[in-house]
């Protein structure tokens, strides 16, 4: 049977290669020429647990996954109980038959065959594989290729293997799912990924982090690519070493990024309001996961939006945008770098868990990507804290004989302390010509995203976005999406317009941070407010329901 | 005028040991010139405390930190330039309580900087309370039944911590100091001098100290005579107590990389990009 969308589900204990196996699925739809978004689902543990990737794949641009799945593949009971109510219309159960019991479906002896041959347990997510090949009509020798491409160590004991499930699916579930038809093989990228590169076109010289999930992987890709991209990484003794390591970087020239969940995030507060004194330029990445505290370290949510607009102690200008897709987070991290070099102060990225690590199709805009340049110093003495009319001083980096200070303390021109009152006055004052600055310069930009030209309005943000589009995809809705891009300085000016419209809000937090932030700083009221707070992306289908009863 | 001043006005207690220290290192900075380290490329920075203000006081470039993270400042400089000679001022209470990991990490990975550290065991700025190196029975306002902790001893911390030169250096021998700092910023590596500073106000012990101190005739040769100095309370001794060569973190990290100075160009990093992005041919 041909599906608009075909979804695979792969679930098992951690350690079994479930991740693995999305991701292989994923490159083979993706070598296909479709658009594919997969999902990783795993817990914080090692070994053990329960774990899986879903990911749909269509002819058409698809952002998120699908939970309904066409073919699942349980390597354990956990992963068929928890999946079996997850089966699409005419979706196909196969279960490790090993494992597995009383169950319904198509069972396959997965762990037995993996048996025959030297360490099974880490050989049996090839044969979920296996099971896929066969169900999309993928032949004996196709799967070889396949697998020689993916899983190249111990390979002929791979192939071996994988030819051994292949034989043992029953003739029934052979080409039983035809894929859509593609075009053309596309990137396929996690949004750290994305960010990382983005980075990178936007001129990073030095991403410095301390591990927190879900950021870490910024901080993974980049390091195992620092020499091709020429840029430098450093894994430091915490994010207070992080952040300050970053503002010394940063101030003899060195463009920085910083990247962290919400604990870390909060440690790197003393840090960045330190940037916001010295007007150092500098981005952070805070990508999110339920919290308070350690929270759900595997998970996501969008519970630190008002956390992350008000960084910092005192009053200095701050960036925020938080991206909705993949591509959207490399156009929009190489844009921060940029407008923080330009504002001299410190700008946030805010994401989540599900766009830092779940993996989409896309096209970078490479060449768009502004590389972050500040306002130079010509010539004359200098002064780090020149008063200008914009409350923007020029910068001057050694070595030079020239005198350059930066200072935590409230300082005079040259960097001074000061306690004077006038001295506080004008620096304060500067800081608030900068912020307005930004404010002009922002109204020049498009910090607001608008899908769709009819029906109701749906205000969202971040990757929340990505869900209800695939909503309105799903569903067959139709809405007018407004998405804003940049959260701080708030773009009230492109959101008045919506002010008299029936507004529905959809968002990843208990408390519905976001309807009162476009309440409190847009003027709009919402009349609905729908929320989803248990770690959980939305399910297309299931947040379409939901729109239906309130648009 | 050449005096490597600011012009700011002063606000150490008169007789403050920090005098001493502000003008060795005004010293200092003249004989590294003469020795081919320009101050166009000596950076510096500073935590916060009494030890802090030689930043507003030394016409140096570079960044005043915040307490306990000038140590972490000072070698995200480095790593981004490191053409770059990095001086840290720091304090007992500011690099051993607030900003310890920090101190302690950049000894470990031989962070190519000197820290300057002002030892006068007491939080002096905010009135006297005790500090990590204050002795055990110090009375401050926050212990006035005296401090019931012992105090680290800065050195053997140091020591076991990794740093490759470890120093002790008395304001009260100027000519000493100056040549310790010297030799501190020429060497390739973590170097830290425990500079006995006392506080005229909440902890003076200069007159003590200066009966105690005896210069080193020479650098001990192994880690263990390293230590033996280093915990001496009879006797105070001065100079460099450990020196040793071992690759520098940054050199380690990049090789002969500079992130500022030689940085790859952007038709190269987007075609390093490109090739990233472009899907495997199946």
């Amino acid at each position: 049977m041909t599906k608009d969308v075909f979804t695979f589900l792969v679930g098992g204990k951690a350690g079994e290669g479930t991740k693995k196996a999305g991701l292989t699925a994923g490159r083979l739809f993706t070598g296909r020429g479709l658009h594919v978004f997969l999902m990783d689902d795993y817990m914080s543990l090692i070994r053990g647990g329960h774990n899986f990737s879903v990911i749909s794949t269509t002819s058409s641009p698809i952002s998120s996954h699908y939970m309904a799945a066409d073919l699942v593949v349980a390597l354990d009971q956990r992963s068929y109980d928890n999946h079996r109510g997850h089966l699409a219309k005419d979706g196909v159960m196969v279960y490790n038959a090993d494992v597995v019991k009383d169950a319904e479906g198509i069972g396959l002896p997965l762990t037995s065959l993996a048996k025959t041959f030297p360490n099974p347990s880490l050989r049996i997510g090839v044969g979920t594989i296996a099971v896929l090949a066969a169900a999309i009509g993928i032949t004996g020798d196709g799967l070889e290729a396949l697998v020689r491409a993916e899983y190249p160590r111990d390979i002929e004991n791979n192939i071996a293997y994988a030819r051994a499930v292949h034989d043992a699916v029953p003739q029934e579930l052979h080409g039983r799912f035809t894929l859509p038809e593609g075009d053309e093989a596309r990137a396929f990228l996690t949004g750290n990924e994305a960010i990382a590169l983005g980075a990178v076109a936007g001129g990073l010289d030095l991403y410095v982090a301390y591990p927190m999930t879900p950021a870490s992987s910024i901080l993974h890709y980049l390091a195992a690519h620092e020499e091709e991209l020429g840029i430098t990484t450093m894994h430091a003794e915490s994010e207070l070493a992080v952040i300050n390591l970053a503002v010394g970087a940063a101030s003899v020239g060195a463009r920085t990024m910083v990247g962290t969940s919400g604990g870390g995030f909060a440690l790197m507060e003393e840090g960045l309001s330190l940037a916001g004194m010295a007007e150092v330029p500098m981005l952070t990445v805070l990508s999110q996961r339920p919290g308070p505290a350690t929270g759900v370290p595997t998970y996501t949510l969008q519970g630190d939006l008002l956390f992350a607009l008000h960084y910092g102690h005192g009053e200095f200008p701050r960036i925020v945008a938080s991206p909705a897709t993949v591509g959207e987070a490399f156009s929009v991290t190489a844009e921060l770098l940029d407008l923080s070099w330009r504002f001299q102060t410190p700008a946030v990225l805010l994401t989540e868990k599900h766009l830092s690590e779940s993996r989409m199709t896309t096209e970078l805009a490479l060449d768009a990507a502004p590389e972050a340049t500040g306002i130079m110093h010509a010539e004359g003495e200098y002064a780090r804290y020149r008063l200008t009319e914009d409350g923007i001083s020029p910068l001057l980096f050694p070595p030079t004989t020239e005198l350059v200070k930066w200072s935590s303390y409230e300082h005079d021109e040259r960097g001074v302390t000061t306690e004077a009152p006038n001295a506080i006055m004008s620096m304060q004052e500067k800081r608030v010509r900068k912020n307005k600055a930004l404010v002009a310069h922002m109204q020049r930009m498009r910090t607001v995203n608008v899908y769709g030209d009819k029906g109701p309005i749906i205000l969202t943000y971040g990757s929340t976005t990505m869900s209800v589009l695939e909503a309105l995809r799903a569903g067959g809705l139709e809405a007018i999406v407004v998405q804003p891009l940049y959260l701080e300085p708030f773009p009230w000016w492109e959101l008045k317009r919506f002010a008299d419209e029936r507004i529905v809000v959809v968002e990843q937090s208990a408390t519905g941070q976001f309807a009162r932030l476009v309440s409190e700083r847009g003027g709009l009221v919402p009349r609905a407010v729908v929320t989803l707070f248990d770690g959980r992306p939305f399910d297309p289908h299931e947040l379409a329901d939901e729109l239906r009863g309130c648009l | 005028m050449d005096d490597l001043g600011t012009g700011a006005e002063n606000t150490w207690c008169p007789g403050c040991a920090n005098f001493g220290i502000l003008n060795a290192t005004k010293k200092a900075v003249k004989k590294l010139e003469e020795r081919g380290v320009g101050r166009d490329r000596l950076l510096m920075s500073a935590g916060i405390g009494c030890h802090a203000k030689m930043f507003d006081y030394l016409a140096l470039s570079g960044l005043y930190s915040l307490h306990g993270r000038s140590i972490a400042t000072a070698q995200g400089m480095k790593l981004a330039n490191p053409d770059l000679k990095v001086i840290t001022f720091v304090g007992d209470g500011d690099s051993l309580g607030e900003g310890l990991a920090h101190l302690m990490f950049a000894a470990k990975r031989n962070a190519d900087i000197t820290v300057i550290l002002h030892d006068n065991g007491v939080y002096a700025l905010t009135t006297g309370q005790f500090s990590p190196l204050a002795c055990k029975g110090f009375k401050g306002p926050s212990t006035p039944r005296g401090s019931i902790e012992e105090p680290f001893n800065p050195l053997t911390l140091m020591l076991e911590a990794g740093a490759t030169f470890v120093a002790r250096g008395f304001p009260g021998r100027q000519d000493h100091l100056v040549d310790l700092m010297v030799a501190a910023v020429e060497h390739e590596g973590f170097a830290v001098i425990d500079v006995l500073q006392s506080s005229i106000t909440f902890h003076d012990t200069f007159k003590e100290h200066n009966g105690l101190v005896d210069e080193l005739d020479h650098i001990p040769d192994t880690i263990d005579d390293a230590r033996v100095l280093a915990v001496r309370r009879d006797r105070l001794p001065i100079g460099i107590i450990y020196k040793v060569q071992r690759p520098v973190y940054h050199t380690e990290l990049y090789g002969d990389a500079n992130p500022v100075a030689r940085r790859k160009p952007r038709g190269e990093r987007l075609a390093a990009i490109r090739t990233l992005i472009t899907p495997r041919k199946k």
